[in-house]
């Protein structure tokens, strides 16, 4: 279904959406942009910039519990969530949720990842232009999003928006906060030209859909060696990723000793101890292998499982590098796009 | 989303309780555990499978099952204390509680028993690698008229690391006139000692073996892999007939947390139990 509606009236409807859900959206705080709760809907920037984190932290956050437990031997399991609407996610992101939902789902789901996410509508907000120099979403096809989002909003002129409801949920949530008049299906038509044309001299990686041969063919091409000679091995890349998921559980005891918790923390497959056992030995040593692995979860492995490519060119890893290591050249050094001699 | 809640286990990360029954020190560093969850259930697992051991308020850590699935409600922990949770296991007594998750993995499923049945089983196990491979020894033994033979070979570096020798022993005693023989070698013996002396492969000359009707079962620290993998390639050996047990640091134990993927394997889906030609050109596994 297609509706269209007006930037006033989308505020004042996510005026009256605060006061049953928790909001979070593209806030503005200083300079930067980030994914952050907002109080009213003044606090939204409808503008098309990088966040540093993404909306993964939502479903997924850097820190939580997973275990309550006692001395005397009572162990639980509770989670946090509350019913969450995420307004204003990118096409992008919208892939890295999508491949999330898949991995945190696949063979034994999840429970904290699926309970948050289930409580949560998803209202994407497509980019009519490519918004950074260090962003590739085109170069993965992540600049459109097919699916991912409950309603998604289409920028046009003079503050109007095309709004596309996708699901049933969102259907409901539509019509209970959405004031919004019947949308053309031809000026979606006219818009996504306009966009395609912005798109136009952004080309997708040569040979994309044969990537995991392509990376499983070259584990030894010389520009492992050359990146990863340069990676500090400070897992930056891995934190601010939206499709990185590894996680590493501790446990801690309340200083009365009464009380305890399991909680899970976000890890990252670049920092040197991942791969090391009890006894000190580490299954992958070298920041040129944890490189490799990275990379190669991206546009191989996790590629197969997910039948696309689980970089979505979003760029921050870029951004928070200081080694200034990308996948995009990574990926151009392998598929030949680039024409360079690594040896 | 539709399909979230409906696959999700909300009891994926929730240990349930368990009872330390009985405690068995082999050598300072390495000791048994014999273990009863607290709902009086069998655990109900395949050799080759671990378990995640919890300790609360230290952690959580991978062990092997080192008793045969039909054990009855109790099954068999043997560890090395190395890290923080087999440390304080260390210091944990006989009716301490403990918690587990499990069991994980892929061990010696129907499959592999089918593939064994009629053939001449060769375990290869070193030092503590004894340790898993016990699961499938002990249950294959009583069985050994449906194998063609059944040869252990174990190596250890001192007569002090042989882990279980009252069972040894036993297995010795069994092999006059039967199909069970045990070979065993050490690296350093001590004077008195009648067995092999030097490394695991050194053993693989003294079994008589044809290599297609052969099954190779292989367990032992990380560095034996090369060696006795090339001893078996040199006598022909088919690659599918070669099982091996490669542990990795499987933290969640669910295909999730990230640190046991080798070159794109969950070792803790795929594995601990891999057949070679399987995973033979994992860089990362070798």
């Amino acid at each position: 279904m297609l509706l269209k509606t007006t930037k006033a009236a989308l505020l004042k409807g996510i005026d009256q959406v605060l006061l049953t859900y928790q909001v979070a959206a593209l806030t503005k705080q200083v300079d930067r942009v980030l994914y952050d709760y907002v109080k009213t809907s003044q606090d939204i920037f409808w503008g098309c910039r990088p966040t540093v984190l993404p909306p993964k932290k939502f479903f997924f956050p850097p820190h939580e519990t997973l275990l309550d437990y006692t001395a005397d031997g009572q162990v639980s399991a509770p989670i946090e969530s509350k019913p969450l609407v995420l307004l204003g996610i990118h096409p992008c992101d919208l892939r890295g949720i999508q491949i999330l939902d898949e991995a945190f789902a696949d063979l034994h789901g999840d429970p904290n990842y699926l309970e948050r996410r289930e409580k949560a509508i998803i209202i994407g907000l497509d980019c009519h232009q490519n918004c950074d120099q260090d962003s590739f979403c085109y170069k993965v096809g992540a600049n459109y999003a097919k699916t991912g989002y409950d309603i998604m909003l289409y920028p046009l002129k003079d503050d109007q928006y095309l709004v596309e409801i996708a699901t049933d949920r969102g259907s409901v949530f539509a019509e209970q906060f959405l004031r919004a008049i019947k949308g053309e299906e031809t000026e979606l038509e006219e818009y996504q030209q306009t966009k395609a044309k912005a798109f136009e001299s952004l080309k997708p990686f040569k040979d994309l859909e044969k990537f995991p041969e392509l990376f499983q063919e070259n584990t030894h091409h010389p520009i492992w060696a050359h990146e990863g000679a340069r990676c500090l091995s400070c897992g930056s890349c891995v934190m601010v990723c939206p499709t990185c998921y590894c996680f590493n559980v501790t446990d801690d005891w309340a200083l009365n000793m009464q009380t305890g918790k399991r909680e899970r923390h976000w890890d990252g497959c670049m920092l040197h101890d991942f791969t090391t056992v009890a006894t000190g030995e580490n299954f992958r040593p070298t920041a040129t292998a944890r490189l490799h692995h990275r990379i190669n979860r991206k546009f191989n492995y996790l590629m197969k499982k997910h039948g696309q490519a689980v970089c979505v060119g979003c760029g921050r890893c870029v951004r928070a590098c200081l080694a200034e290591i990308s996948p995009k050249t990574i990926a151009e050094a392998i598929n030949g796009e680039d024409e360079k001699e690594w040896n | 989303m539709e399909l979230a809640l409906a696959q999700s286990n909300t009891k994926l990360y929730l240990p349930e309780p368990a009872r330390i029954v009985k405690v068995k020190s082999f050598t300072e560093h390495e000791k048994f555990f014999q273990i009863e969850l607290l709902r009086k259930g069998s655990l109900g697992h395949d050799p080759g499978q671990f378990v995640e051991v919890s300790i609360l308020g230290i952690g959580e850590a991978p062990i092997s099952i080192a008793s045969p699935p039909d054990s009855g409600n109790r099954f068999d922990l043997c560890a090395r204390a190395v890290g923080d949770v087999t440390k304080k296991l260390f210091t944990l007594k006989k009716n301490d509680l403990i918690y587990i998750r499990g069991p994980f993995g892929h061990g010696f499923d129907d499959k592999i028993f089918q593939r064994m049945q009629g053939k001449h089983l060769l375990f290869i196990a070193g030092g503590i690698g004894y340790f898993p491979l016990r699961s499938l020894i002990n249950q294959t033994i009583p069985m050994a008229k449906n194998y063609k033979k059944i040869s252990i070979l174990y190596g250890c570096k001192t007569s002090q690391d042989r882990m279980f020798p009252d069972e040894l022993k036993k297995i010795h005693d069994l092999s006059v006139g039967s199909n069970v023989e045990l070979l065993e070698t050490l690296d350093h013996p001590e004077p008195g000692w009648t067995g092999n002396v030097g490394v695991i492969t050194t053993l693989i000359p003294k079994v008589d073996f044809v290599p297609a009707e052969t099954i190779a079962i292989i367990v032992g620290p990380p560095i034996m892999y090369k060696f006795v993998l090339t001893s078996l390639m040199d006598k022909h050996m088919p690659k599918e007939n070669i099982y091996m047990s490669l542990e990795r640091r499987m933290k969640c134990g669910v295909g999730k947390c990230g640190h046991c993927q080798m070159a794109g394997v969950y070792v803790c889906q795929k594995g601990p139990v891999f057949n070679y030609a399987d995973v033979k050109d994992n860089e990362e596994l070798f």
